[in-house]
């Protein structure tokens, strides 16, 4: 139940300047991070070779996008709580993490196969990987290493609470009481979807509970087959005090402002934001770079150290 | 019992019921056979972790999991060096850290968790407490004592019990004997009639008979102290009960509220009522087997719809 929820306890917030502080903090905390490390930038601007708190939001909108296509595209069809729970690990995770430290195109295949685990859809990693373009061991790899790095990071917060199952509730409901104003509810469902789906490139689901959502998507699909949406929220909240009624309109005007203003990033801009992200992105957690597979090494080393020194303490 | 089994030949104790595992320093079980084979040149490699092992090591396994008495082999070991008394802390509270360290000590050697660091430690407190390891070596320690006196405690009193049983035993003998010359020599000598006499006898048997039985009950009072030496009910003991905790007030049935935040959904009874269990798909006849109804999926739908429609509102 979302109330009693540790979505609703540690994932909710109250607006979007909450959610911008947050990813700023992270962008300046890699920033620093990185030239405590490896001392400062030739340039006087940092952002010269660090990404802006606005070229990361271009970044992880884009790969939110890419996520929702993989999800899509993925044999064999995966339901759609896999996809909205997903997405919301995706989010969660970039809120708190800079894209620069760990490249979002490593992070959406293991966001997509924690989901799997976690909504019960049954799949193997190798059959997974099937689904993935391009070298499948490399992204077995990729996956098995950040899995546990992504469940802390989501401090084991696992469970996602996702408005499909309440769109489900709103409509039984609809059938039963609101047969008089919205007649065939089941034809709502293409535009339901459509709108869930949109919602699932914004950040809805860190400011909104799922019912909510879920409401927003059933009022928008009842105006677009000019059914009465107004007498809809009136017998919904015909028990409620009359401030939850203006409440729910307000929320479901501000979520549909916020599906019109999505504009996805041009490709150009992508590309170039993503060339100057190969010079700035922590080298410690790039698969294809020197310093990674140095740490590697260093951690099979240490392993072998360990398992010596346990054999030379049993001959004394 | 299947689970008995030895790891090299596989021989299981349901197979042989004559199967006695071994084990030695590393934990790890091998069946009295296979340590014939593996030893016979009187040292070798265990085969499950490949350590260096003596045959003259091994002993039979009393515990189920081998890892117990690879904990008590190093325990044993520990303690040697970790032999401080409670009398050798100023306060009961670094007493207790000593006995927490040791028991630290002992969990992360069995369980092989940073061995070097912990063998350092061990190496560098012998150092340090050379001479307190030697003083307390062949010191008695509180407990020896006690278990020693408790022990002497029971001999005494089991002596002096038989004693008391030895003296108990001839003097009623004698009572008999005198009882019966008794008989004959009124029999001679008395005036009363031979029945009259073997009556009055008769009942001054039974009055002895009731005297002793009344003794026995009486010396078969209560036990004042358990076999172990315990004292029942002697205060000033140093076994004291553990004391009662304070009286709290009794506990008090709240019936469980959960906020739903949100307009309240309608009962089980009122989902079929209302006709909403018209508007889902029917159990089959497998899933009603299994104890699943339409009406859980139903109220689980409408529940997850309606909580959280109130979210965000008065700022939560």
């Amino acid at each position: 139940m979302f109330s009693s929820s540790t979505q609703k306890k540690h994932w909710m917030f109250s607006n979007e300047r909450d959610l911008a502080k947050l990813r700023e903090s992270s962008n300046t905390n890699y920033i620093q991070k990185m030239i405590a490390r490896d001392g400062k930038p030739p340039t006087e601007d940092v952002y010269d070779t660090f990404l802006l708190p606005l070229e990361e939001k271009m970044l992880y909108r884009h790969y939110e996008f890419l996520l929702r296509e993989f999800c899509k595209k993925f044999t064999p069809a995966v339901p759609k709580a896999v996809i909205g729970t997903s997405l919301a690990y995706f989010k969660r995770y970039y809120l708190r993490n800079s894209v620069m430290d760990l490249h979002p195109k490593q992070m959406i295949i293991t966001c997509m196969y924690l989901a799997c685990k976690v909504e019960e859809f049954n799949i193997s990693i190798t059959q997974f990987v099937n689904n993935v373009k391009g070298d499948r061991e490399k992204a077995q790899d990729i996956i098995l290493t950040n899995e546990l790095l992504l469940i802390q990071h989501l401090q084991y917060h696992l469970t996602v609470h996702n408005p499909y199952r309440a769109v489900e509730g709103l409509l039984i409901d609809t059938k039963t009481r609101m047969s008089h104003i919205i007649q065939d509810a089941d034809n709502l469902r293409p535009l339901i979807d459509d709108f869930l789906d949109r919602m699932l490139l914004t950040d809805a689901s860190l400011l909104f509970a799922p019912s909510q959502l879920a409401m927003a998507a059933i009022v928008y699909a009842v105006n677009k087959a000019h059914f009465d949406s107004n007498e809809y929220l009136n017998i919904l909240f015909q028990d409620a005090p009359p401030d939850k009624l203006t409440h729910a309109r307000r929320i479901c005007k501000e979520m549909h402002q916020m599906i019109k203003a999505i504009e996805m990033p041009a490709k150009e801009q992508v590309k170039q934001i993503e060339k100057k992200l190969e010079k700035c992105r922590n080298q410690d957690n790039n698969p294809d770079s020197a310093a990674y597979k140095r740490k590697m090494e260093i951690d099979d080393d240490n392993s072998r150290l360990a398992k010596q020194g346990r054999y030379e303490d049993s001959m004394e | 019992m299947d689970d008995i089994a030895c790891p090299r030949c596989k021989t299981t104790k349901f197979r042989n019921p004559a199967l006695k595992l071994m084990v030695n320093q590393c934990g790890h079980p091998l069946c009295e056979k296979c340590v014939e084979i593996v030893f016979i040149k009187g040292s070798g490699n265990c085969t499950t972790c490949n350590v260096l092992l003596r045959r003259n090591g091994f002993r039979f396994q009393v515990f189920d999991d081998p890892i117990v008495e690879k904990e008590l082999d190093i325990r044993k070991k520990v303690l040697k060096d970790f032999n401080a008394r409670e009398e050798d802390f100023a306060t009961l509270r670094e007493y207790n850290d000593y006995l927490e360290m040791v028991e630290d000590i002992v969990f992360k050697l069995t369980n092989n968790i940073e061995v070097d660091a912990t063998r350092r430690k061990i190496d560098q407190y012998k150092k340090d407490n050379k001479s307190m390891i030697n003083k307390n070596r062949g010191r008695q320690t509180k407990d020896d004592i006690l278990v020693e006196r408790l022990l002497e405690e029971e001999k005494m009193s089991s002596d002096l019990r038989v004693d008391q049983q030895k003296r108990e035993d001839l003097e009623r003998k004698k009572a008999l004997l005198k009882e019966k010359e008794d008989l004959i020599d009124e029999l001679m000598f008395s005036d009363l009639s031979a029945a009259q006499i073997v009556a009055l006898h008769d009942k001054q048997k039974q009055e002895l008979l009731e005297k002793e039985e009344q003794e026995a009950k009486e010396r078969s009072r209560p036990a004042t102290a358990f076999s172990t030496g315990i004292k029942l009910g002697s205060k000033g003991s140093e076994f004291l009960p553990v004391k009662k905790a304070a009286e709290a007030p009794p506990y008090e049935y709240k019936p469980l509220i959960i906020d739903i935040m949100g307009p309240p959904a309608p009962t089980v009874e009122e989902l079929e009522d209302f006709g909403y269990l018209n508007h889902i798909r029917g159990a089959e006849e497998q899933e009603k087997a299994g104890g699943f109804e339409s009406k859980i999926a139903c109220e689980r739908a409408i529940q997850s719809a309606l909580c959280g429609l109130y979210f965000g509102i008065d700022g939560n």
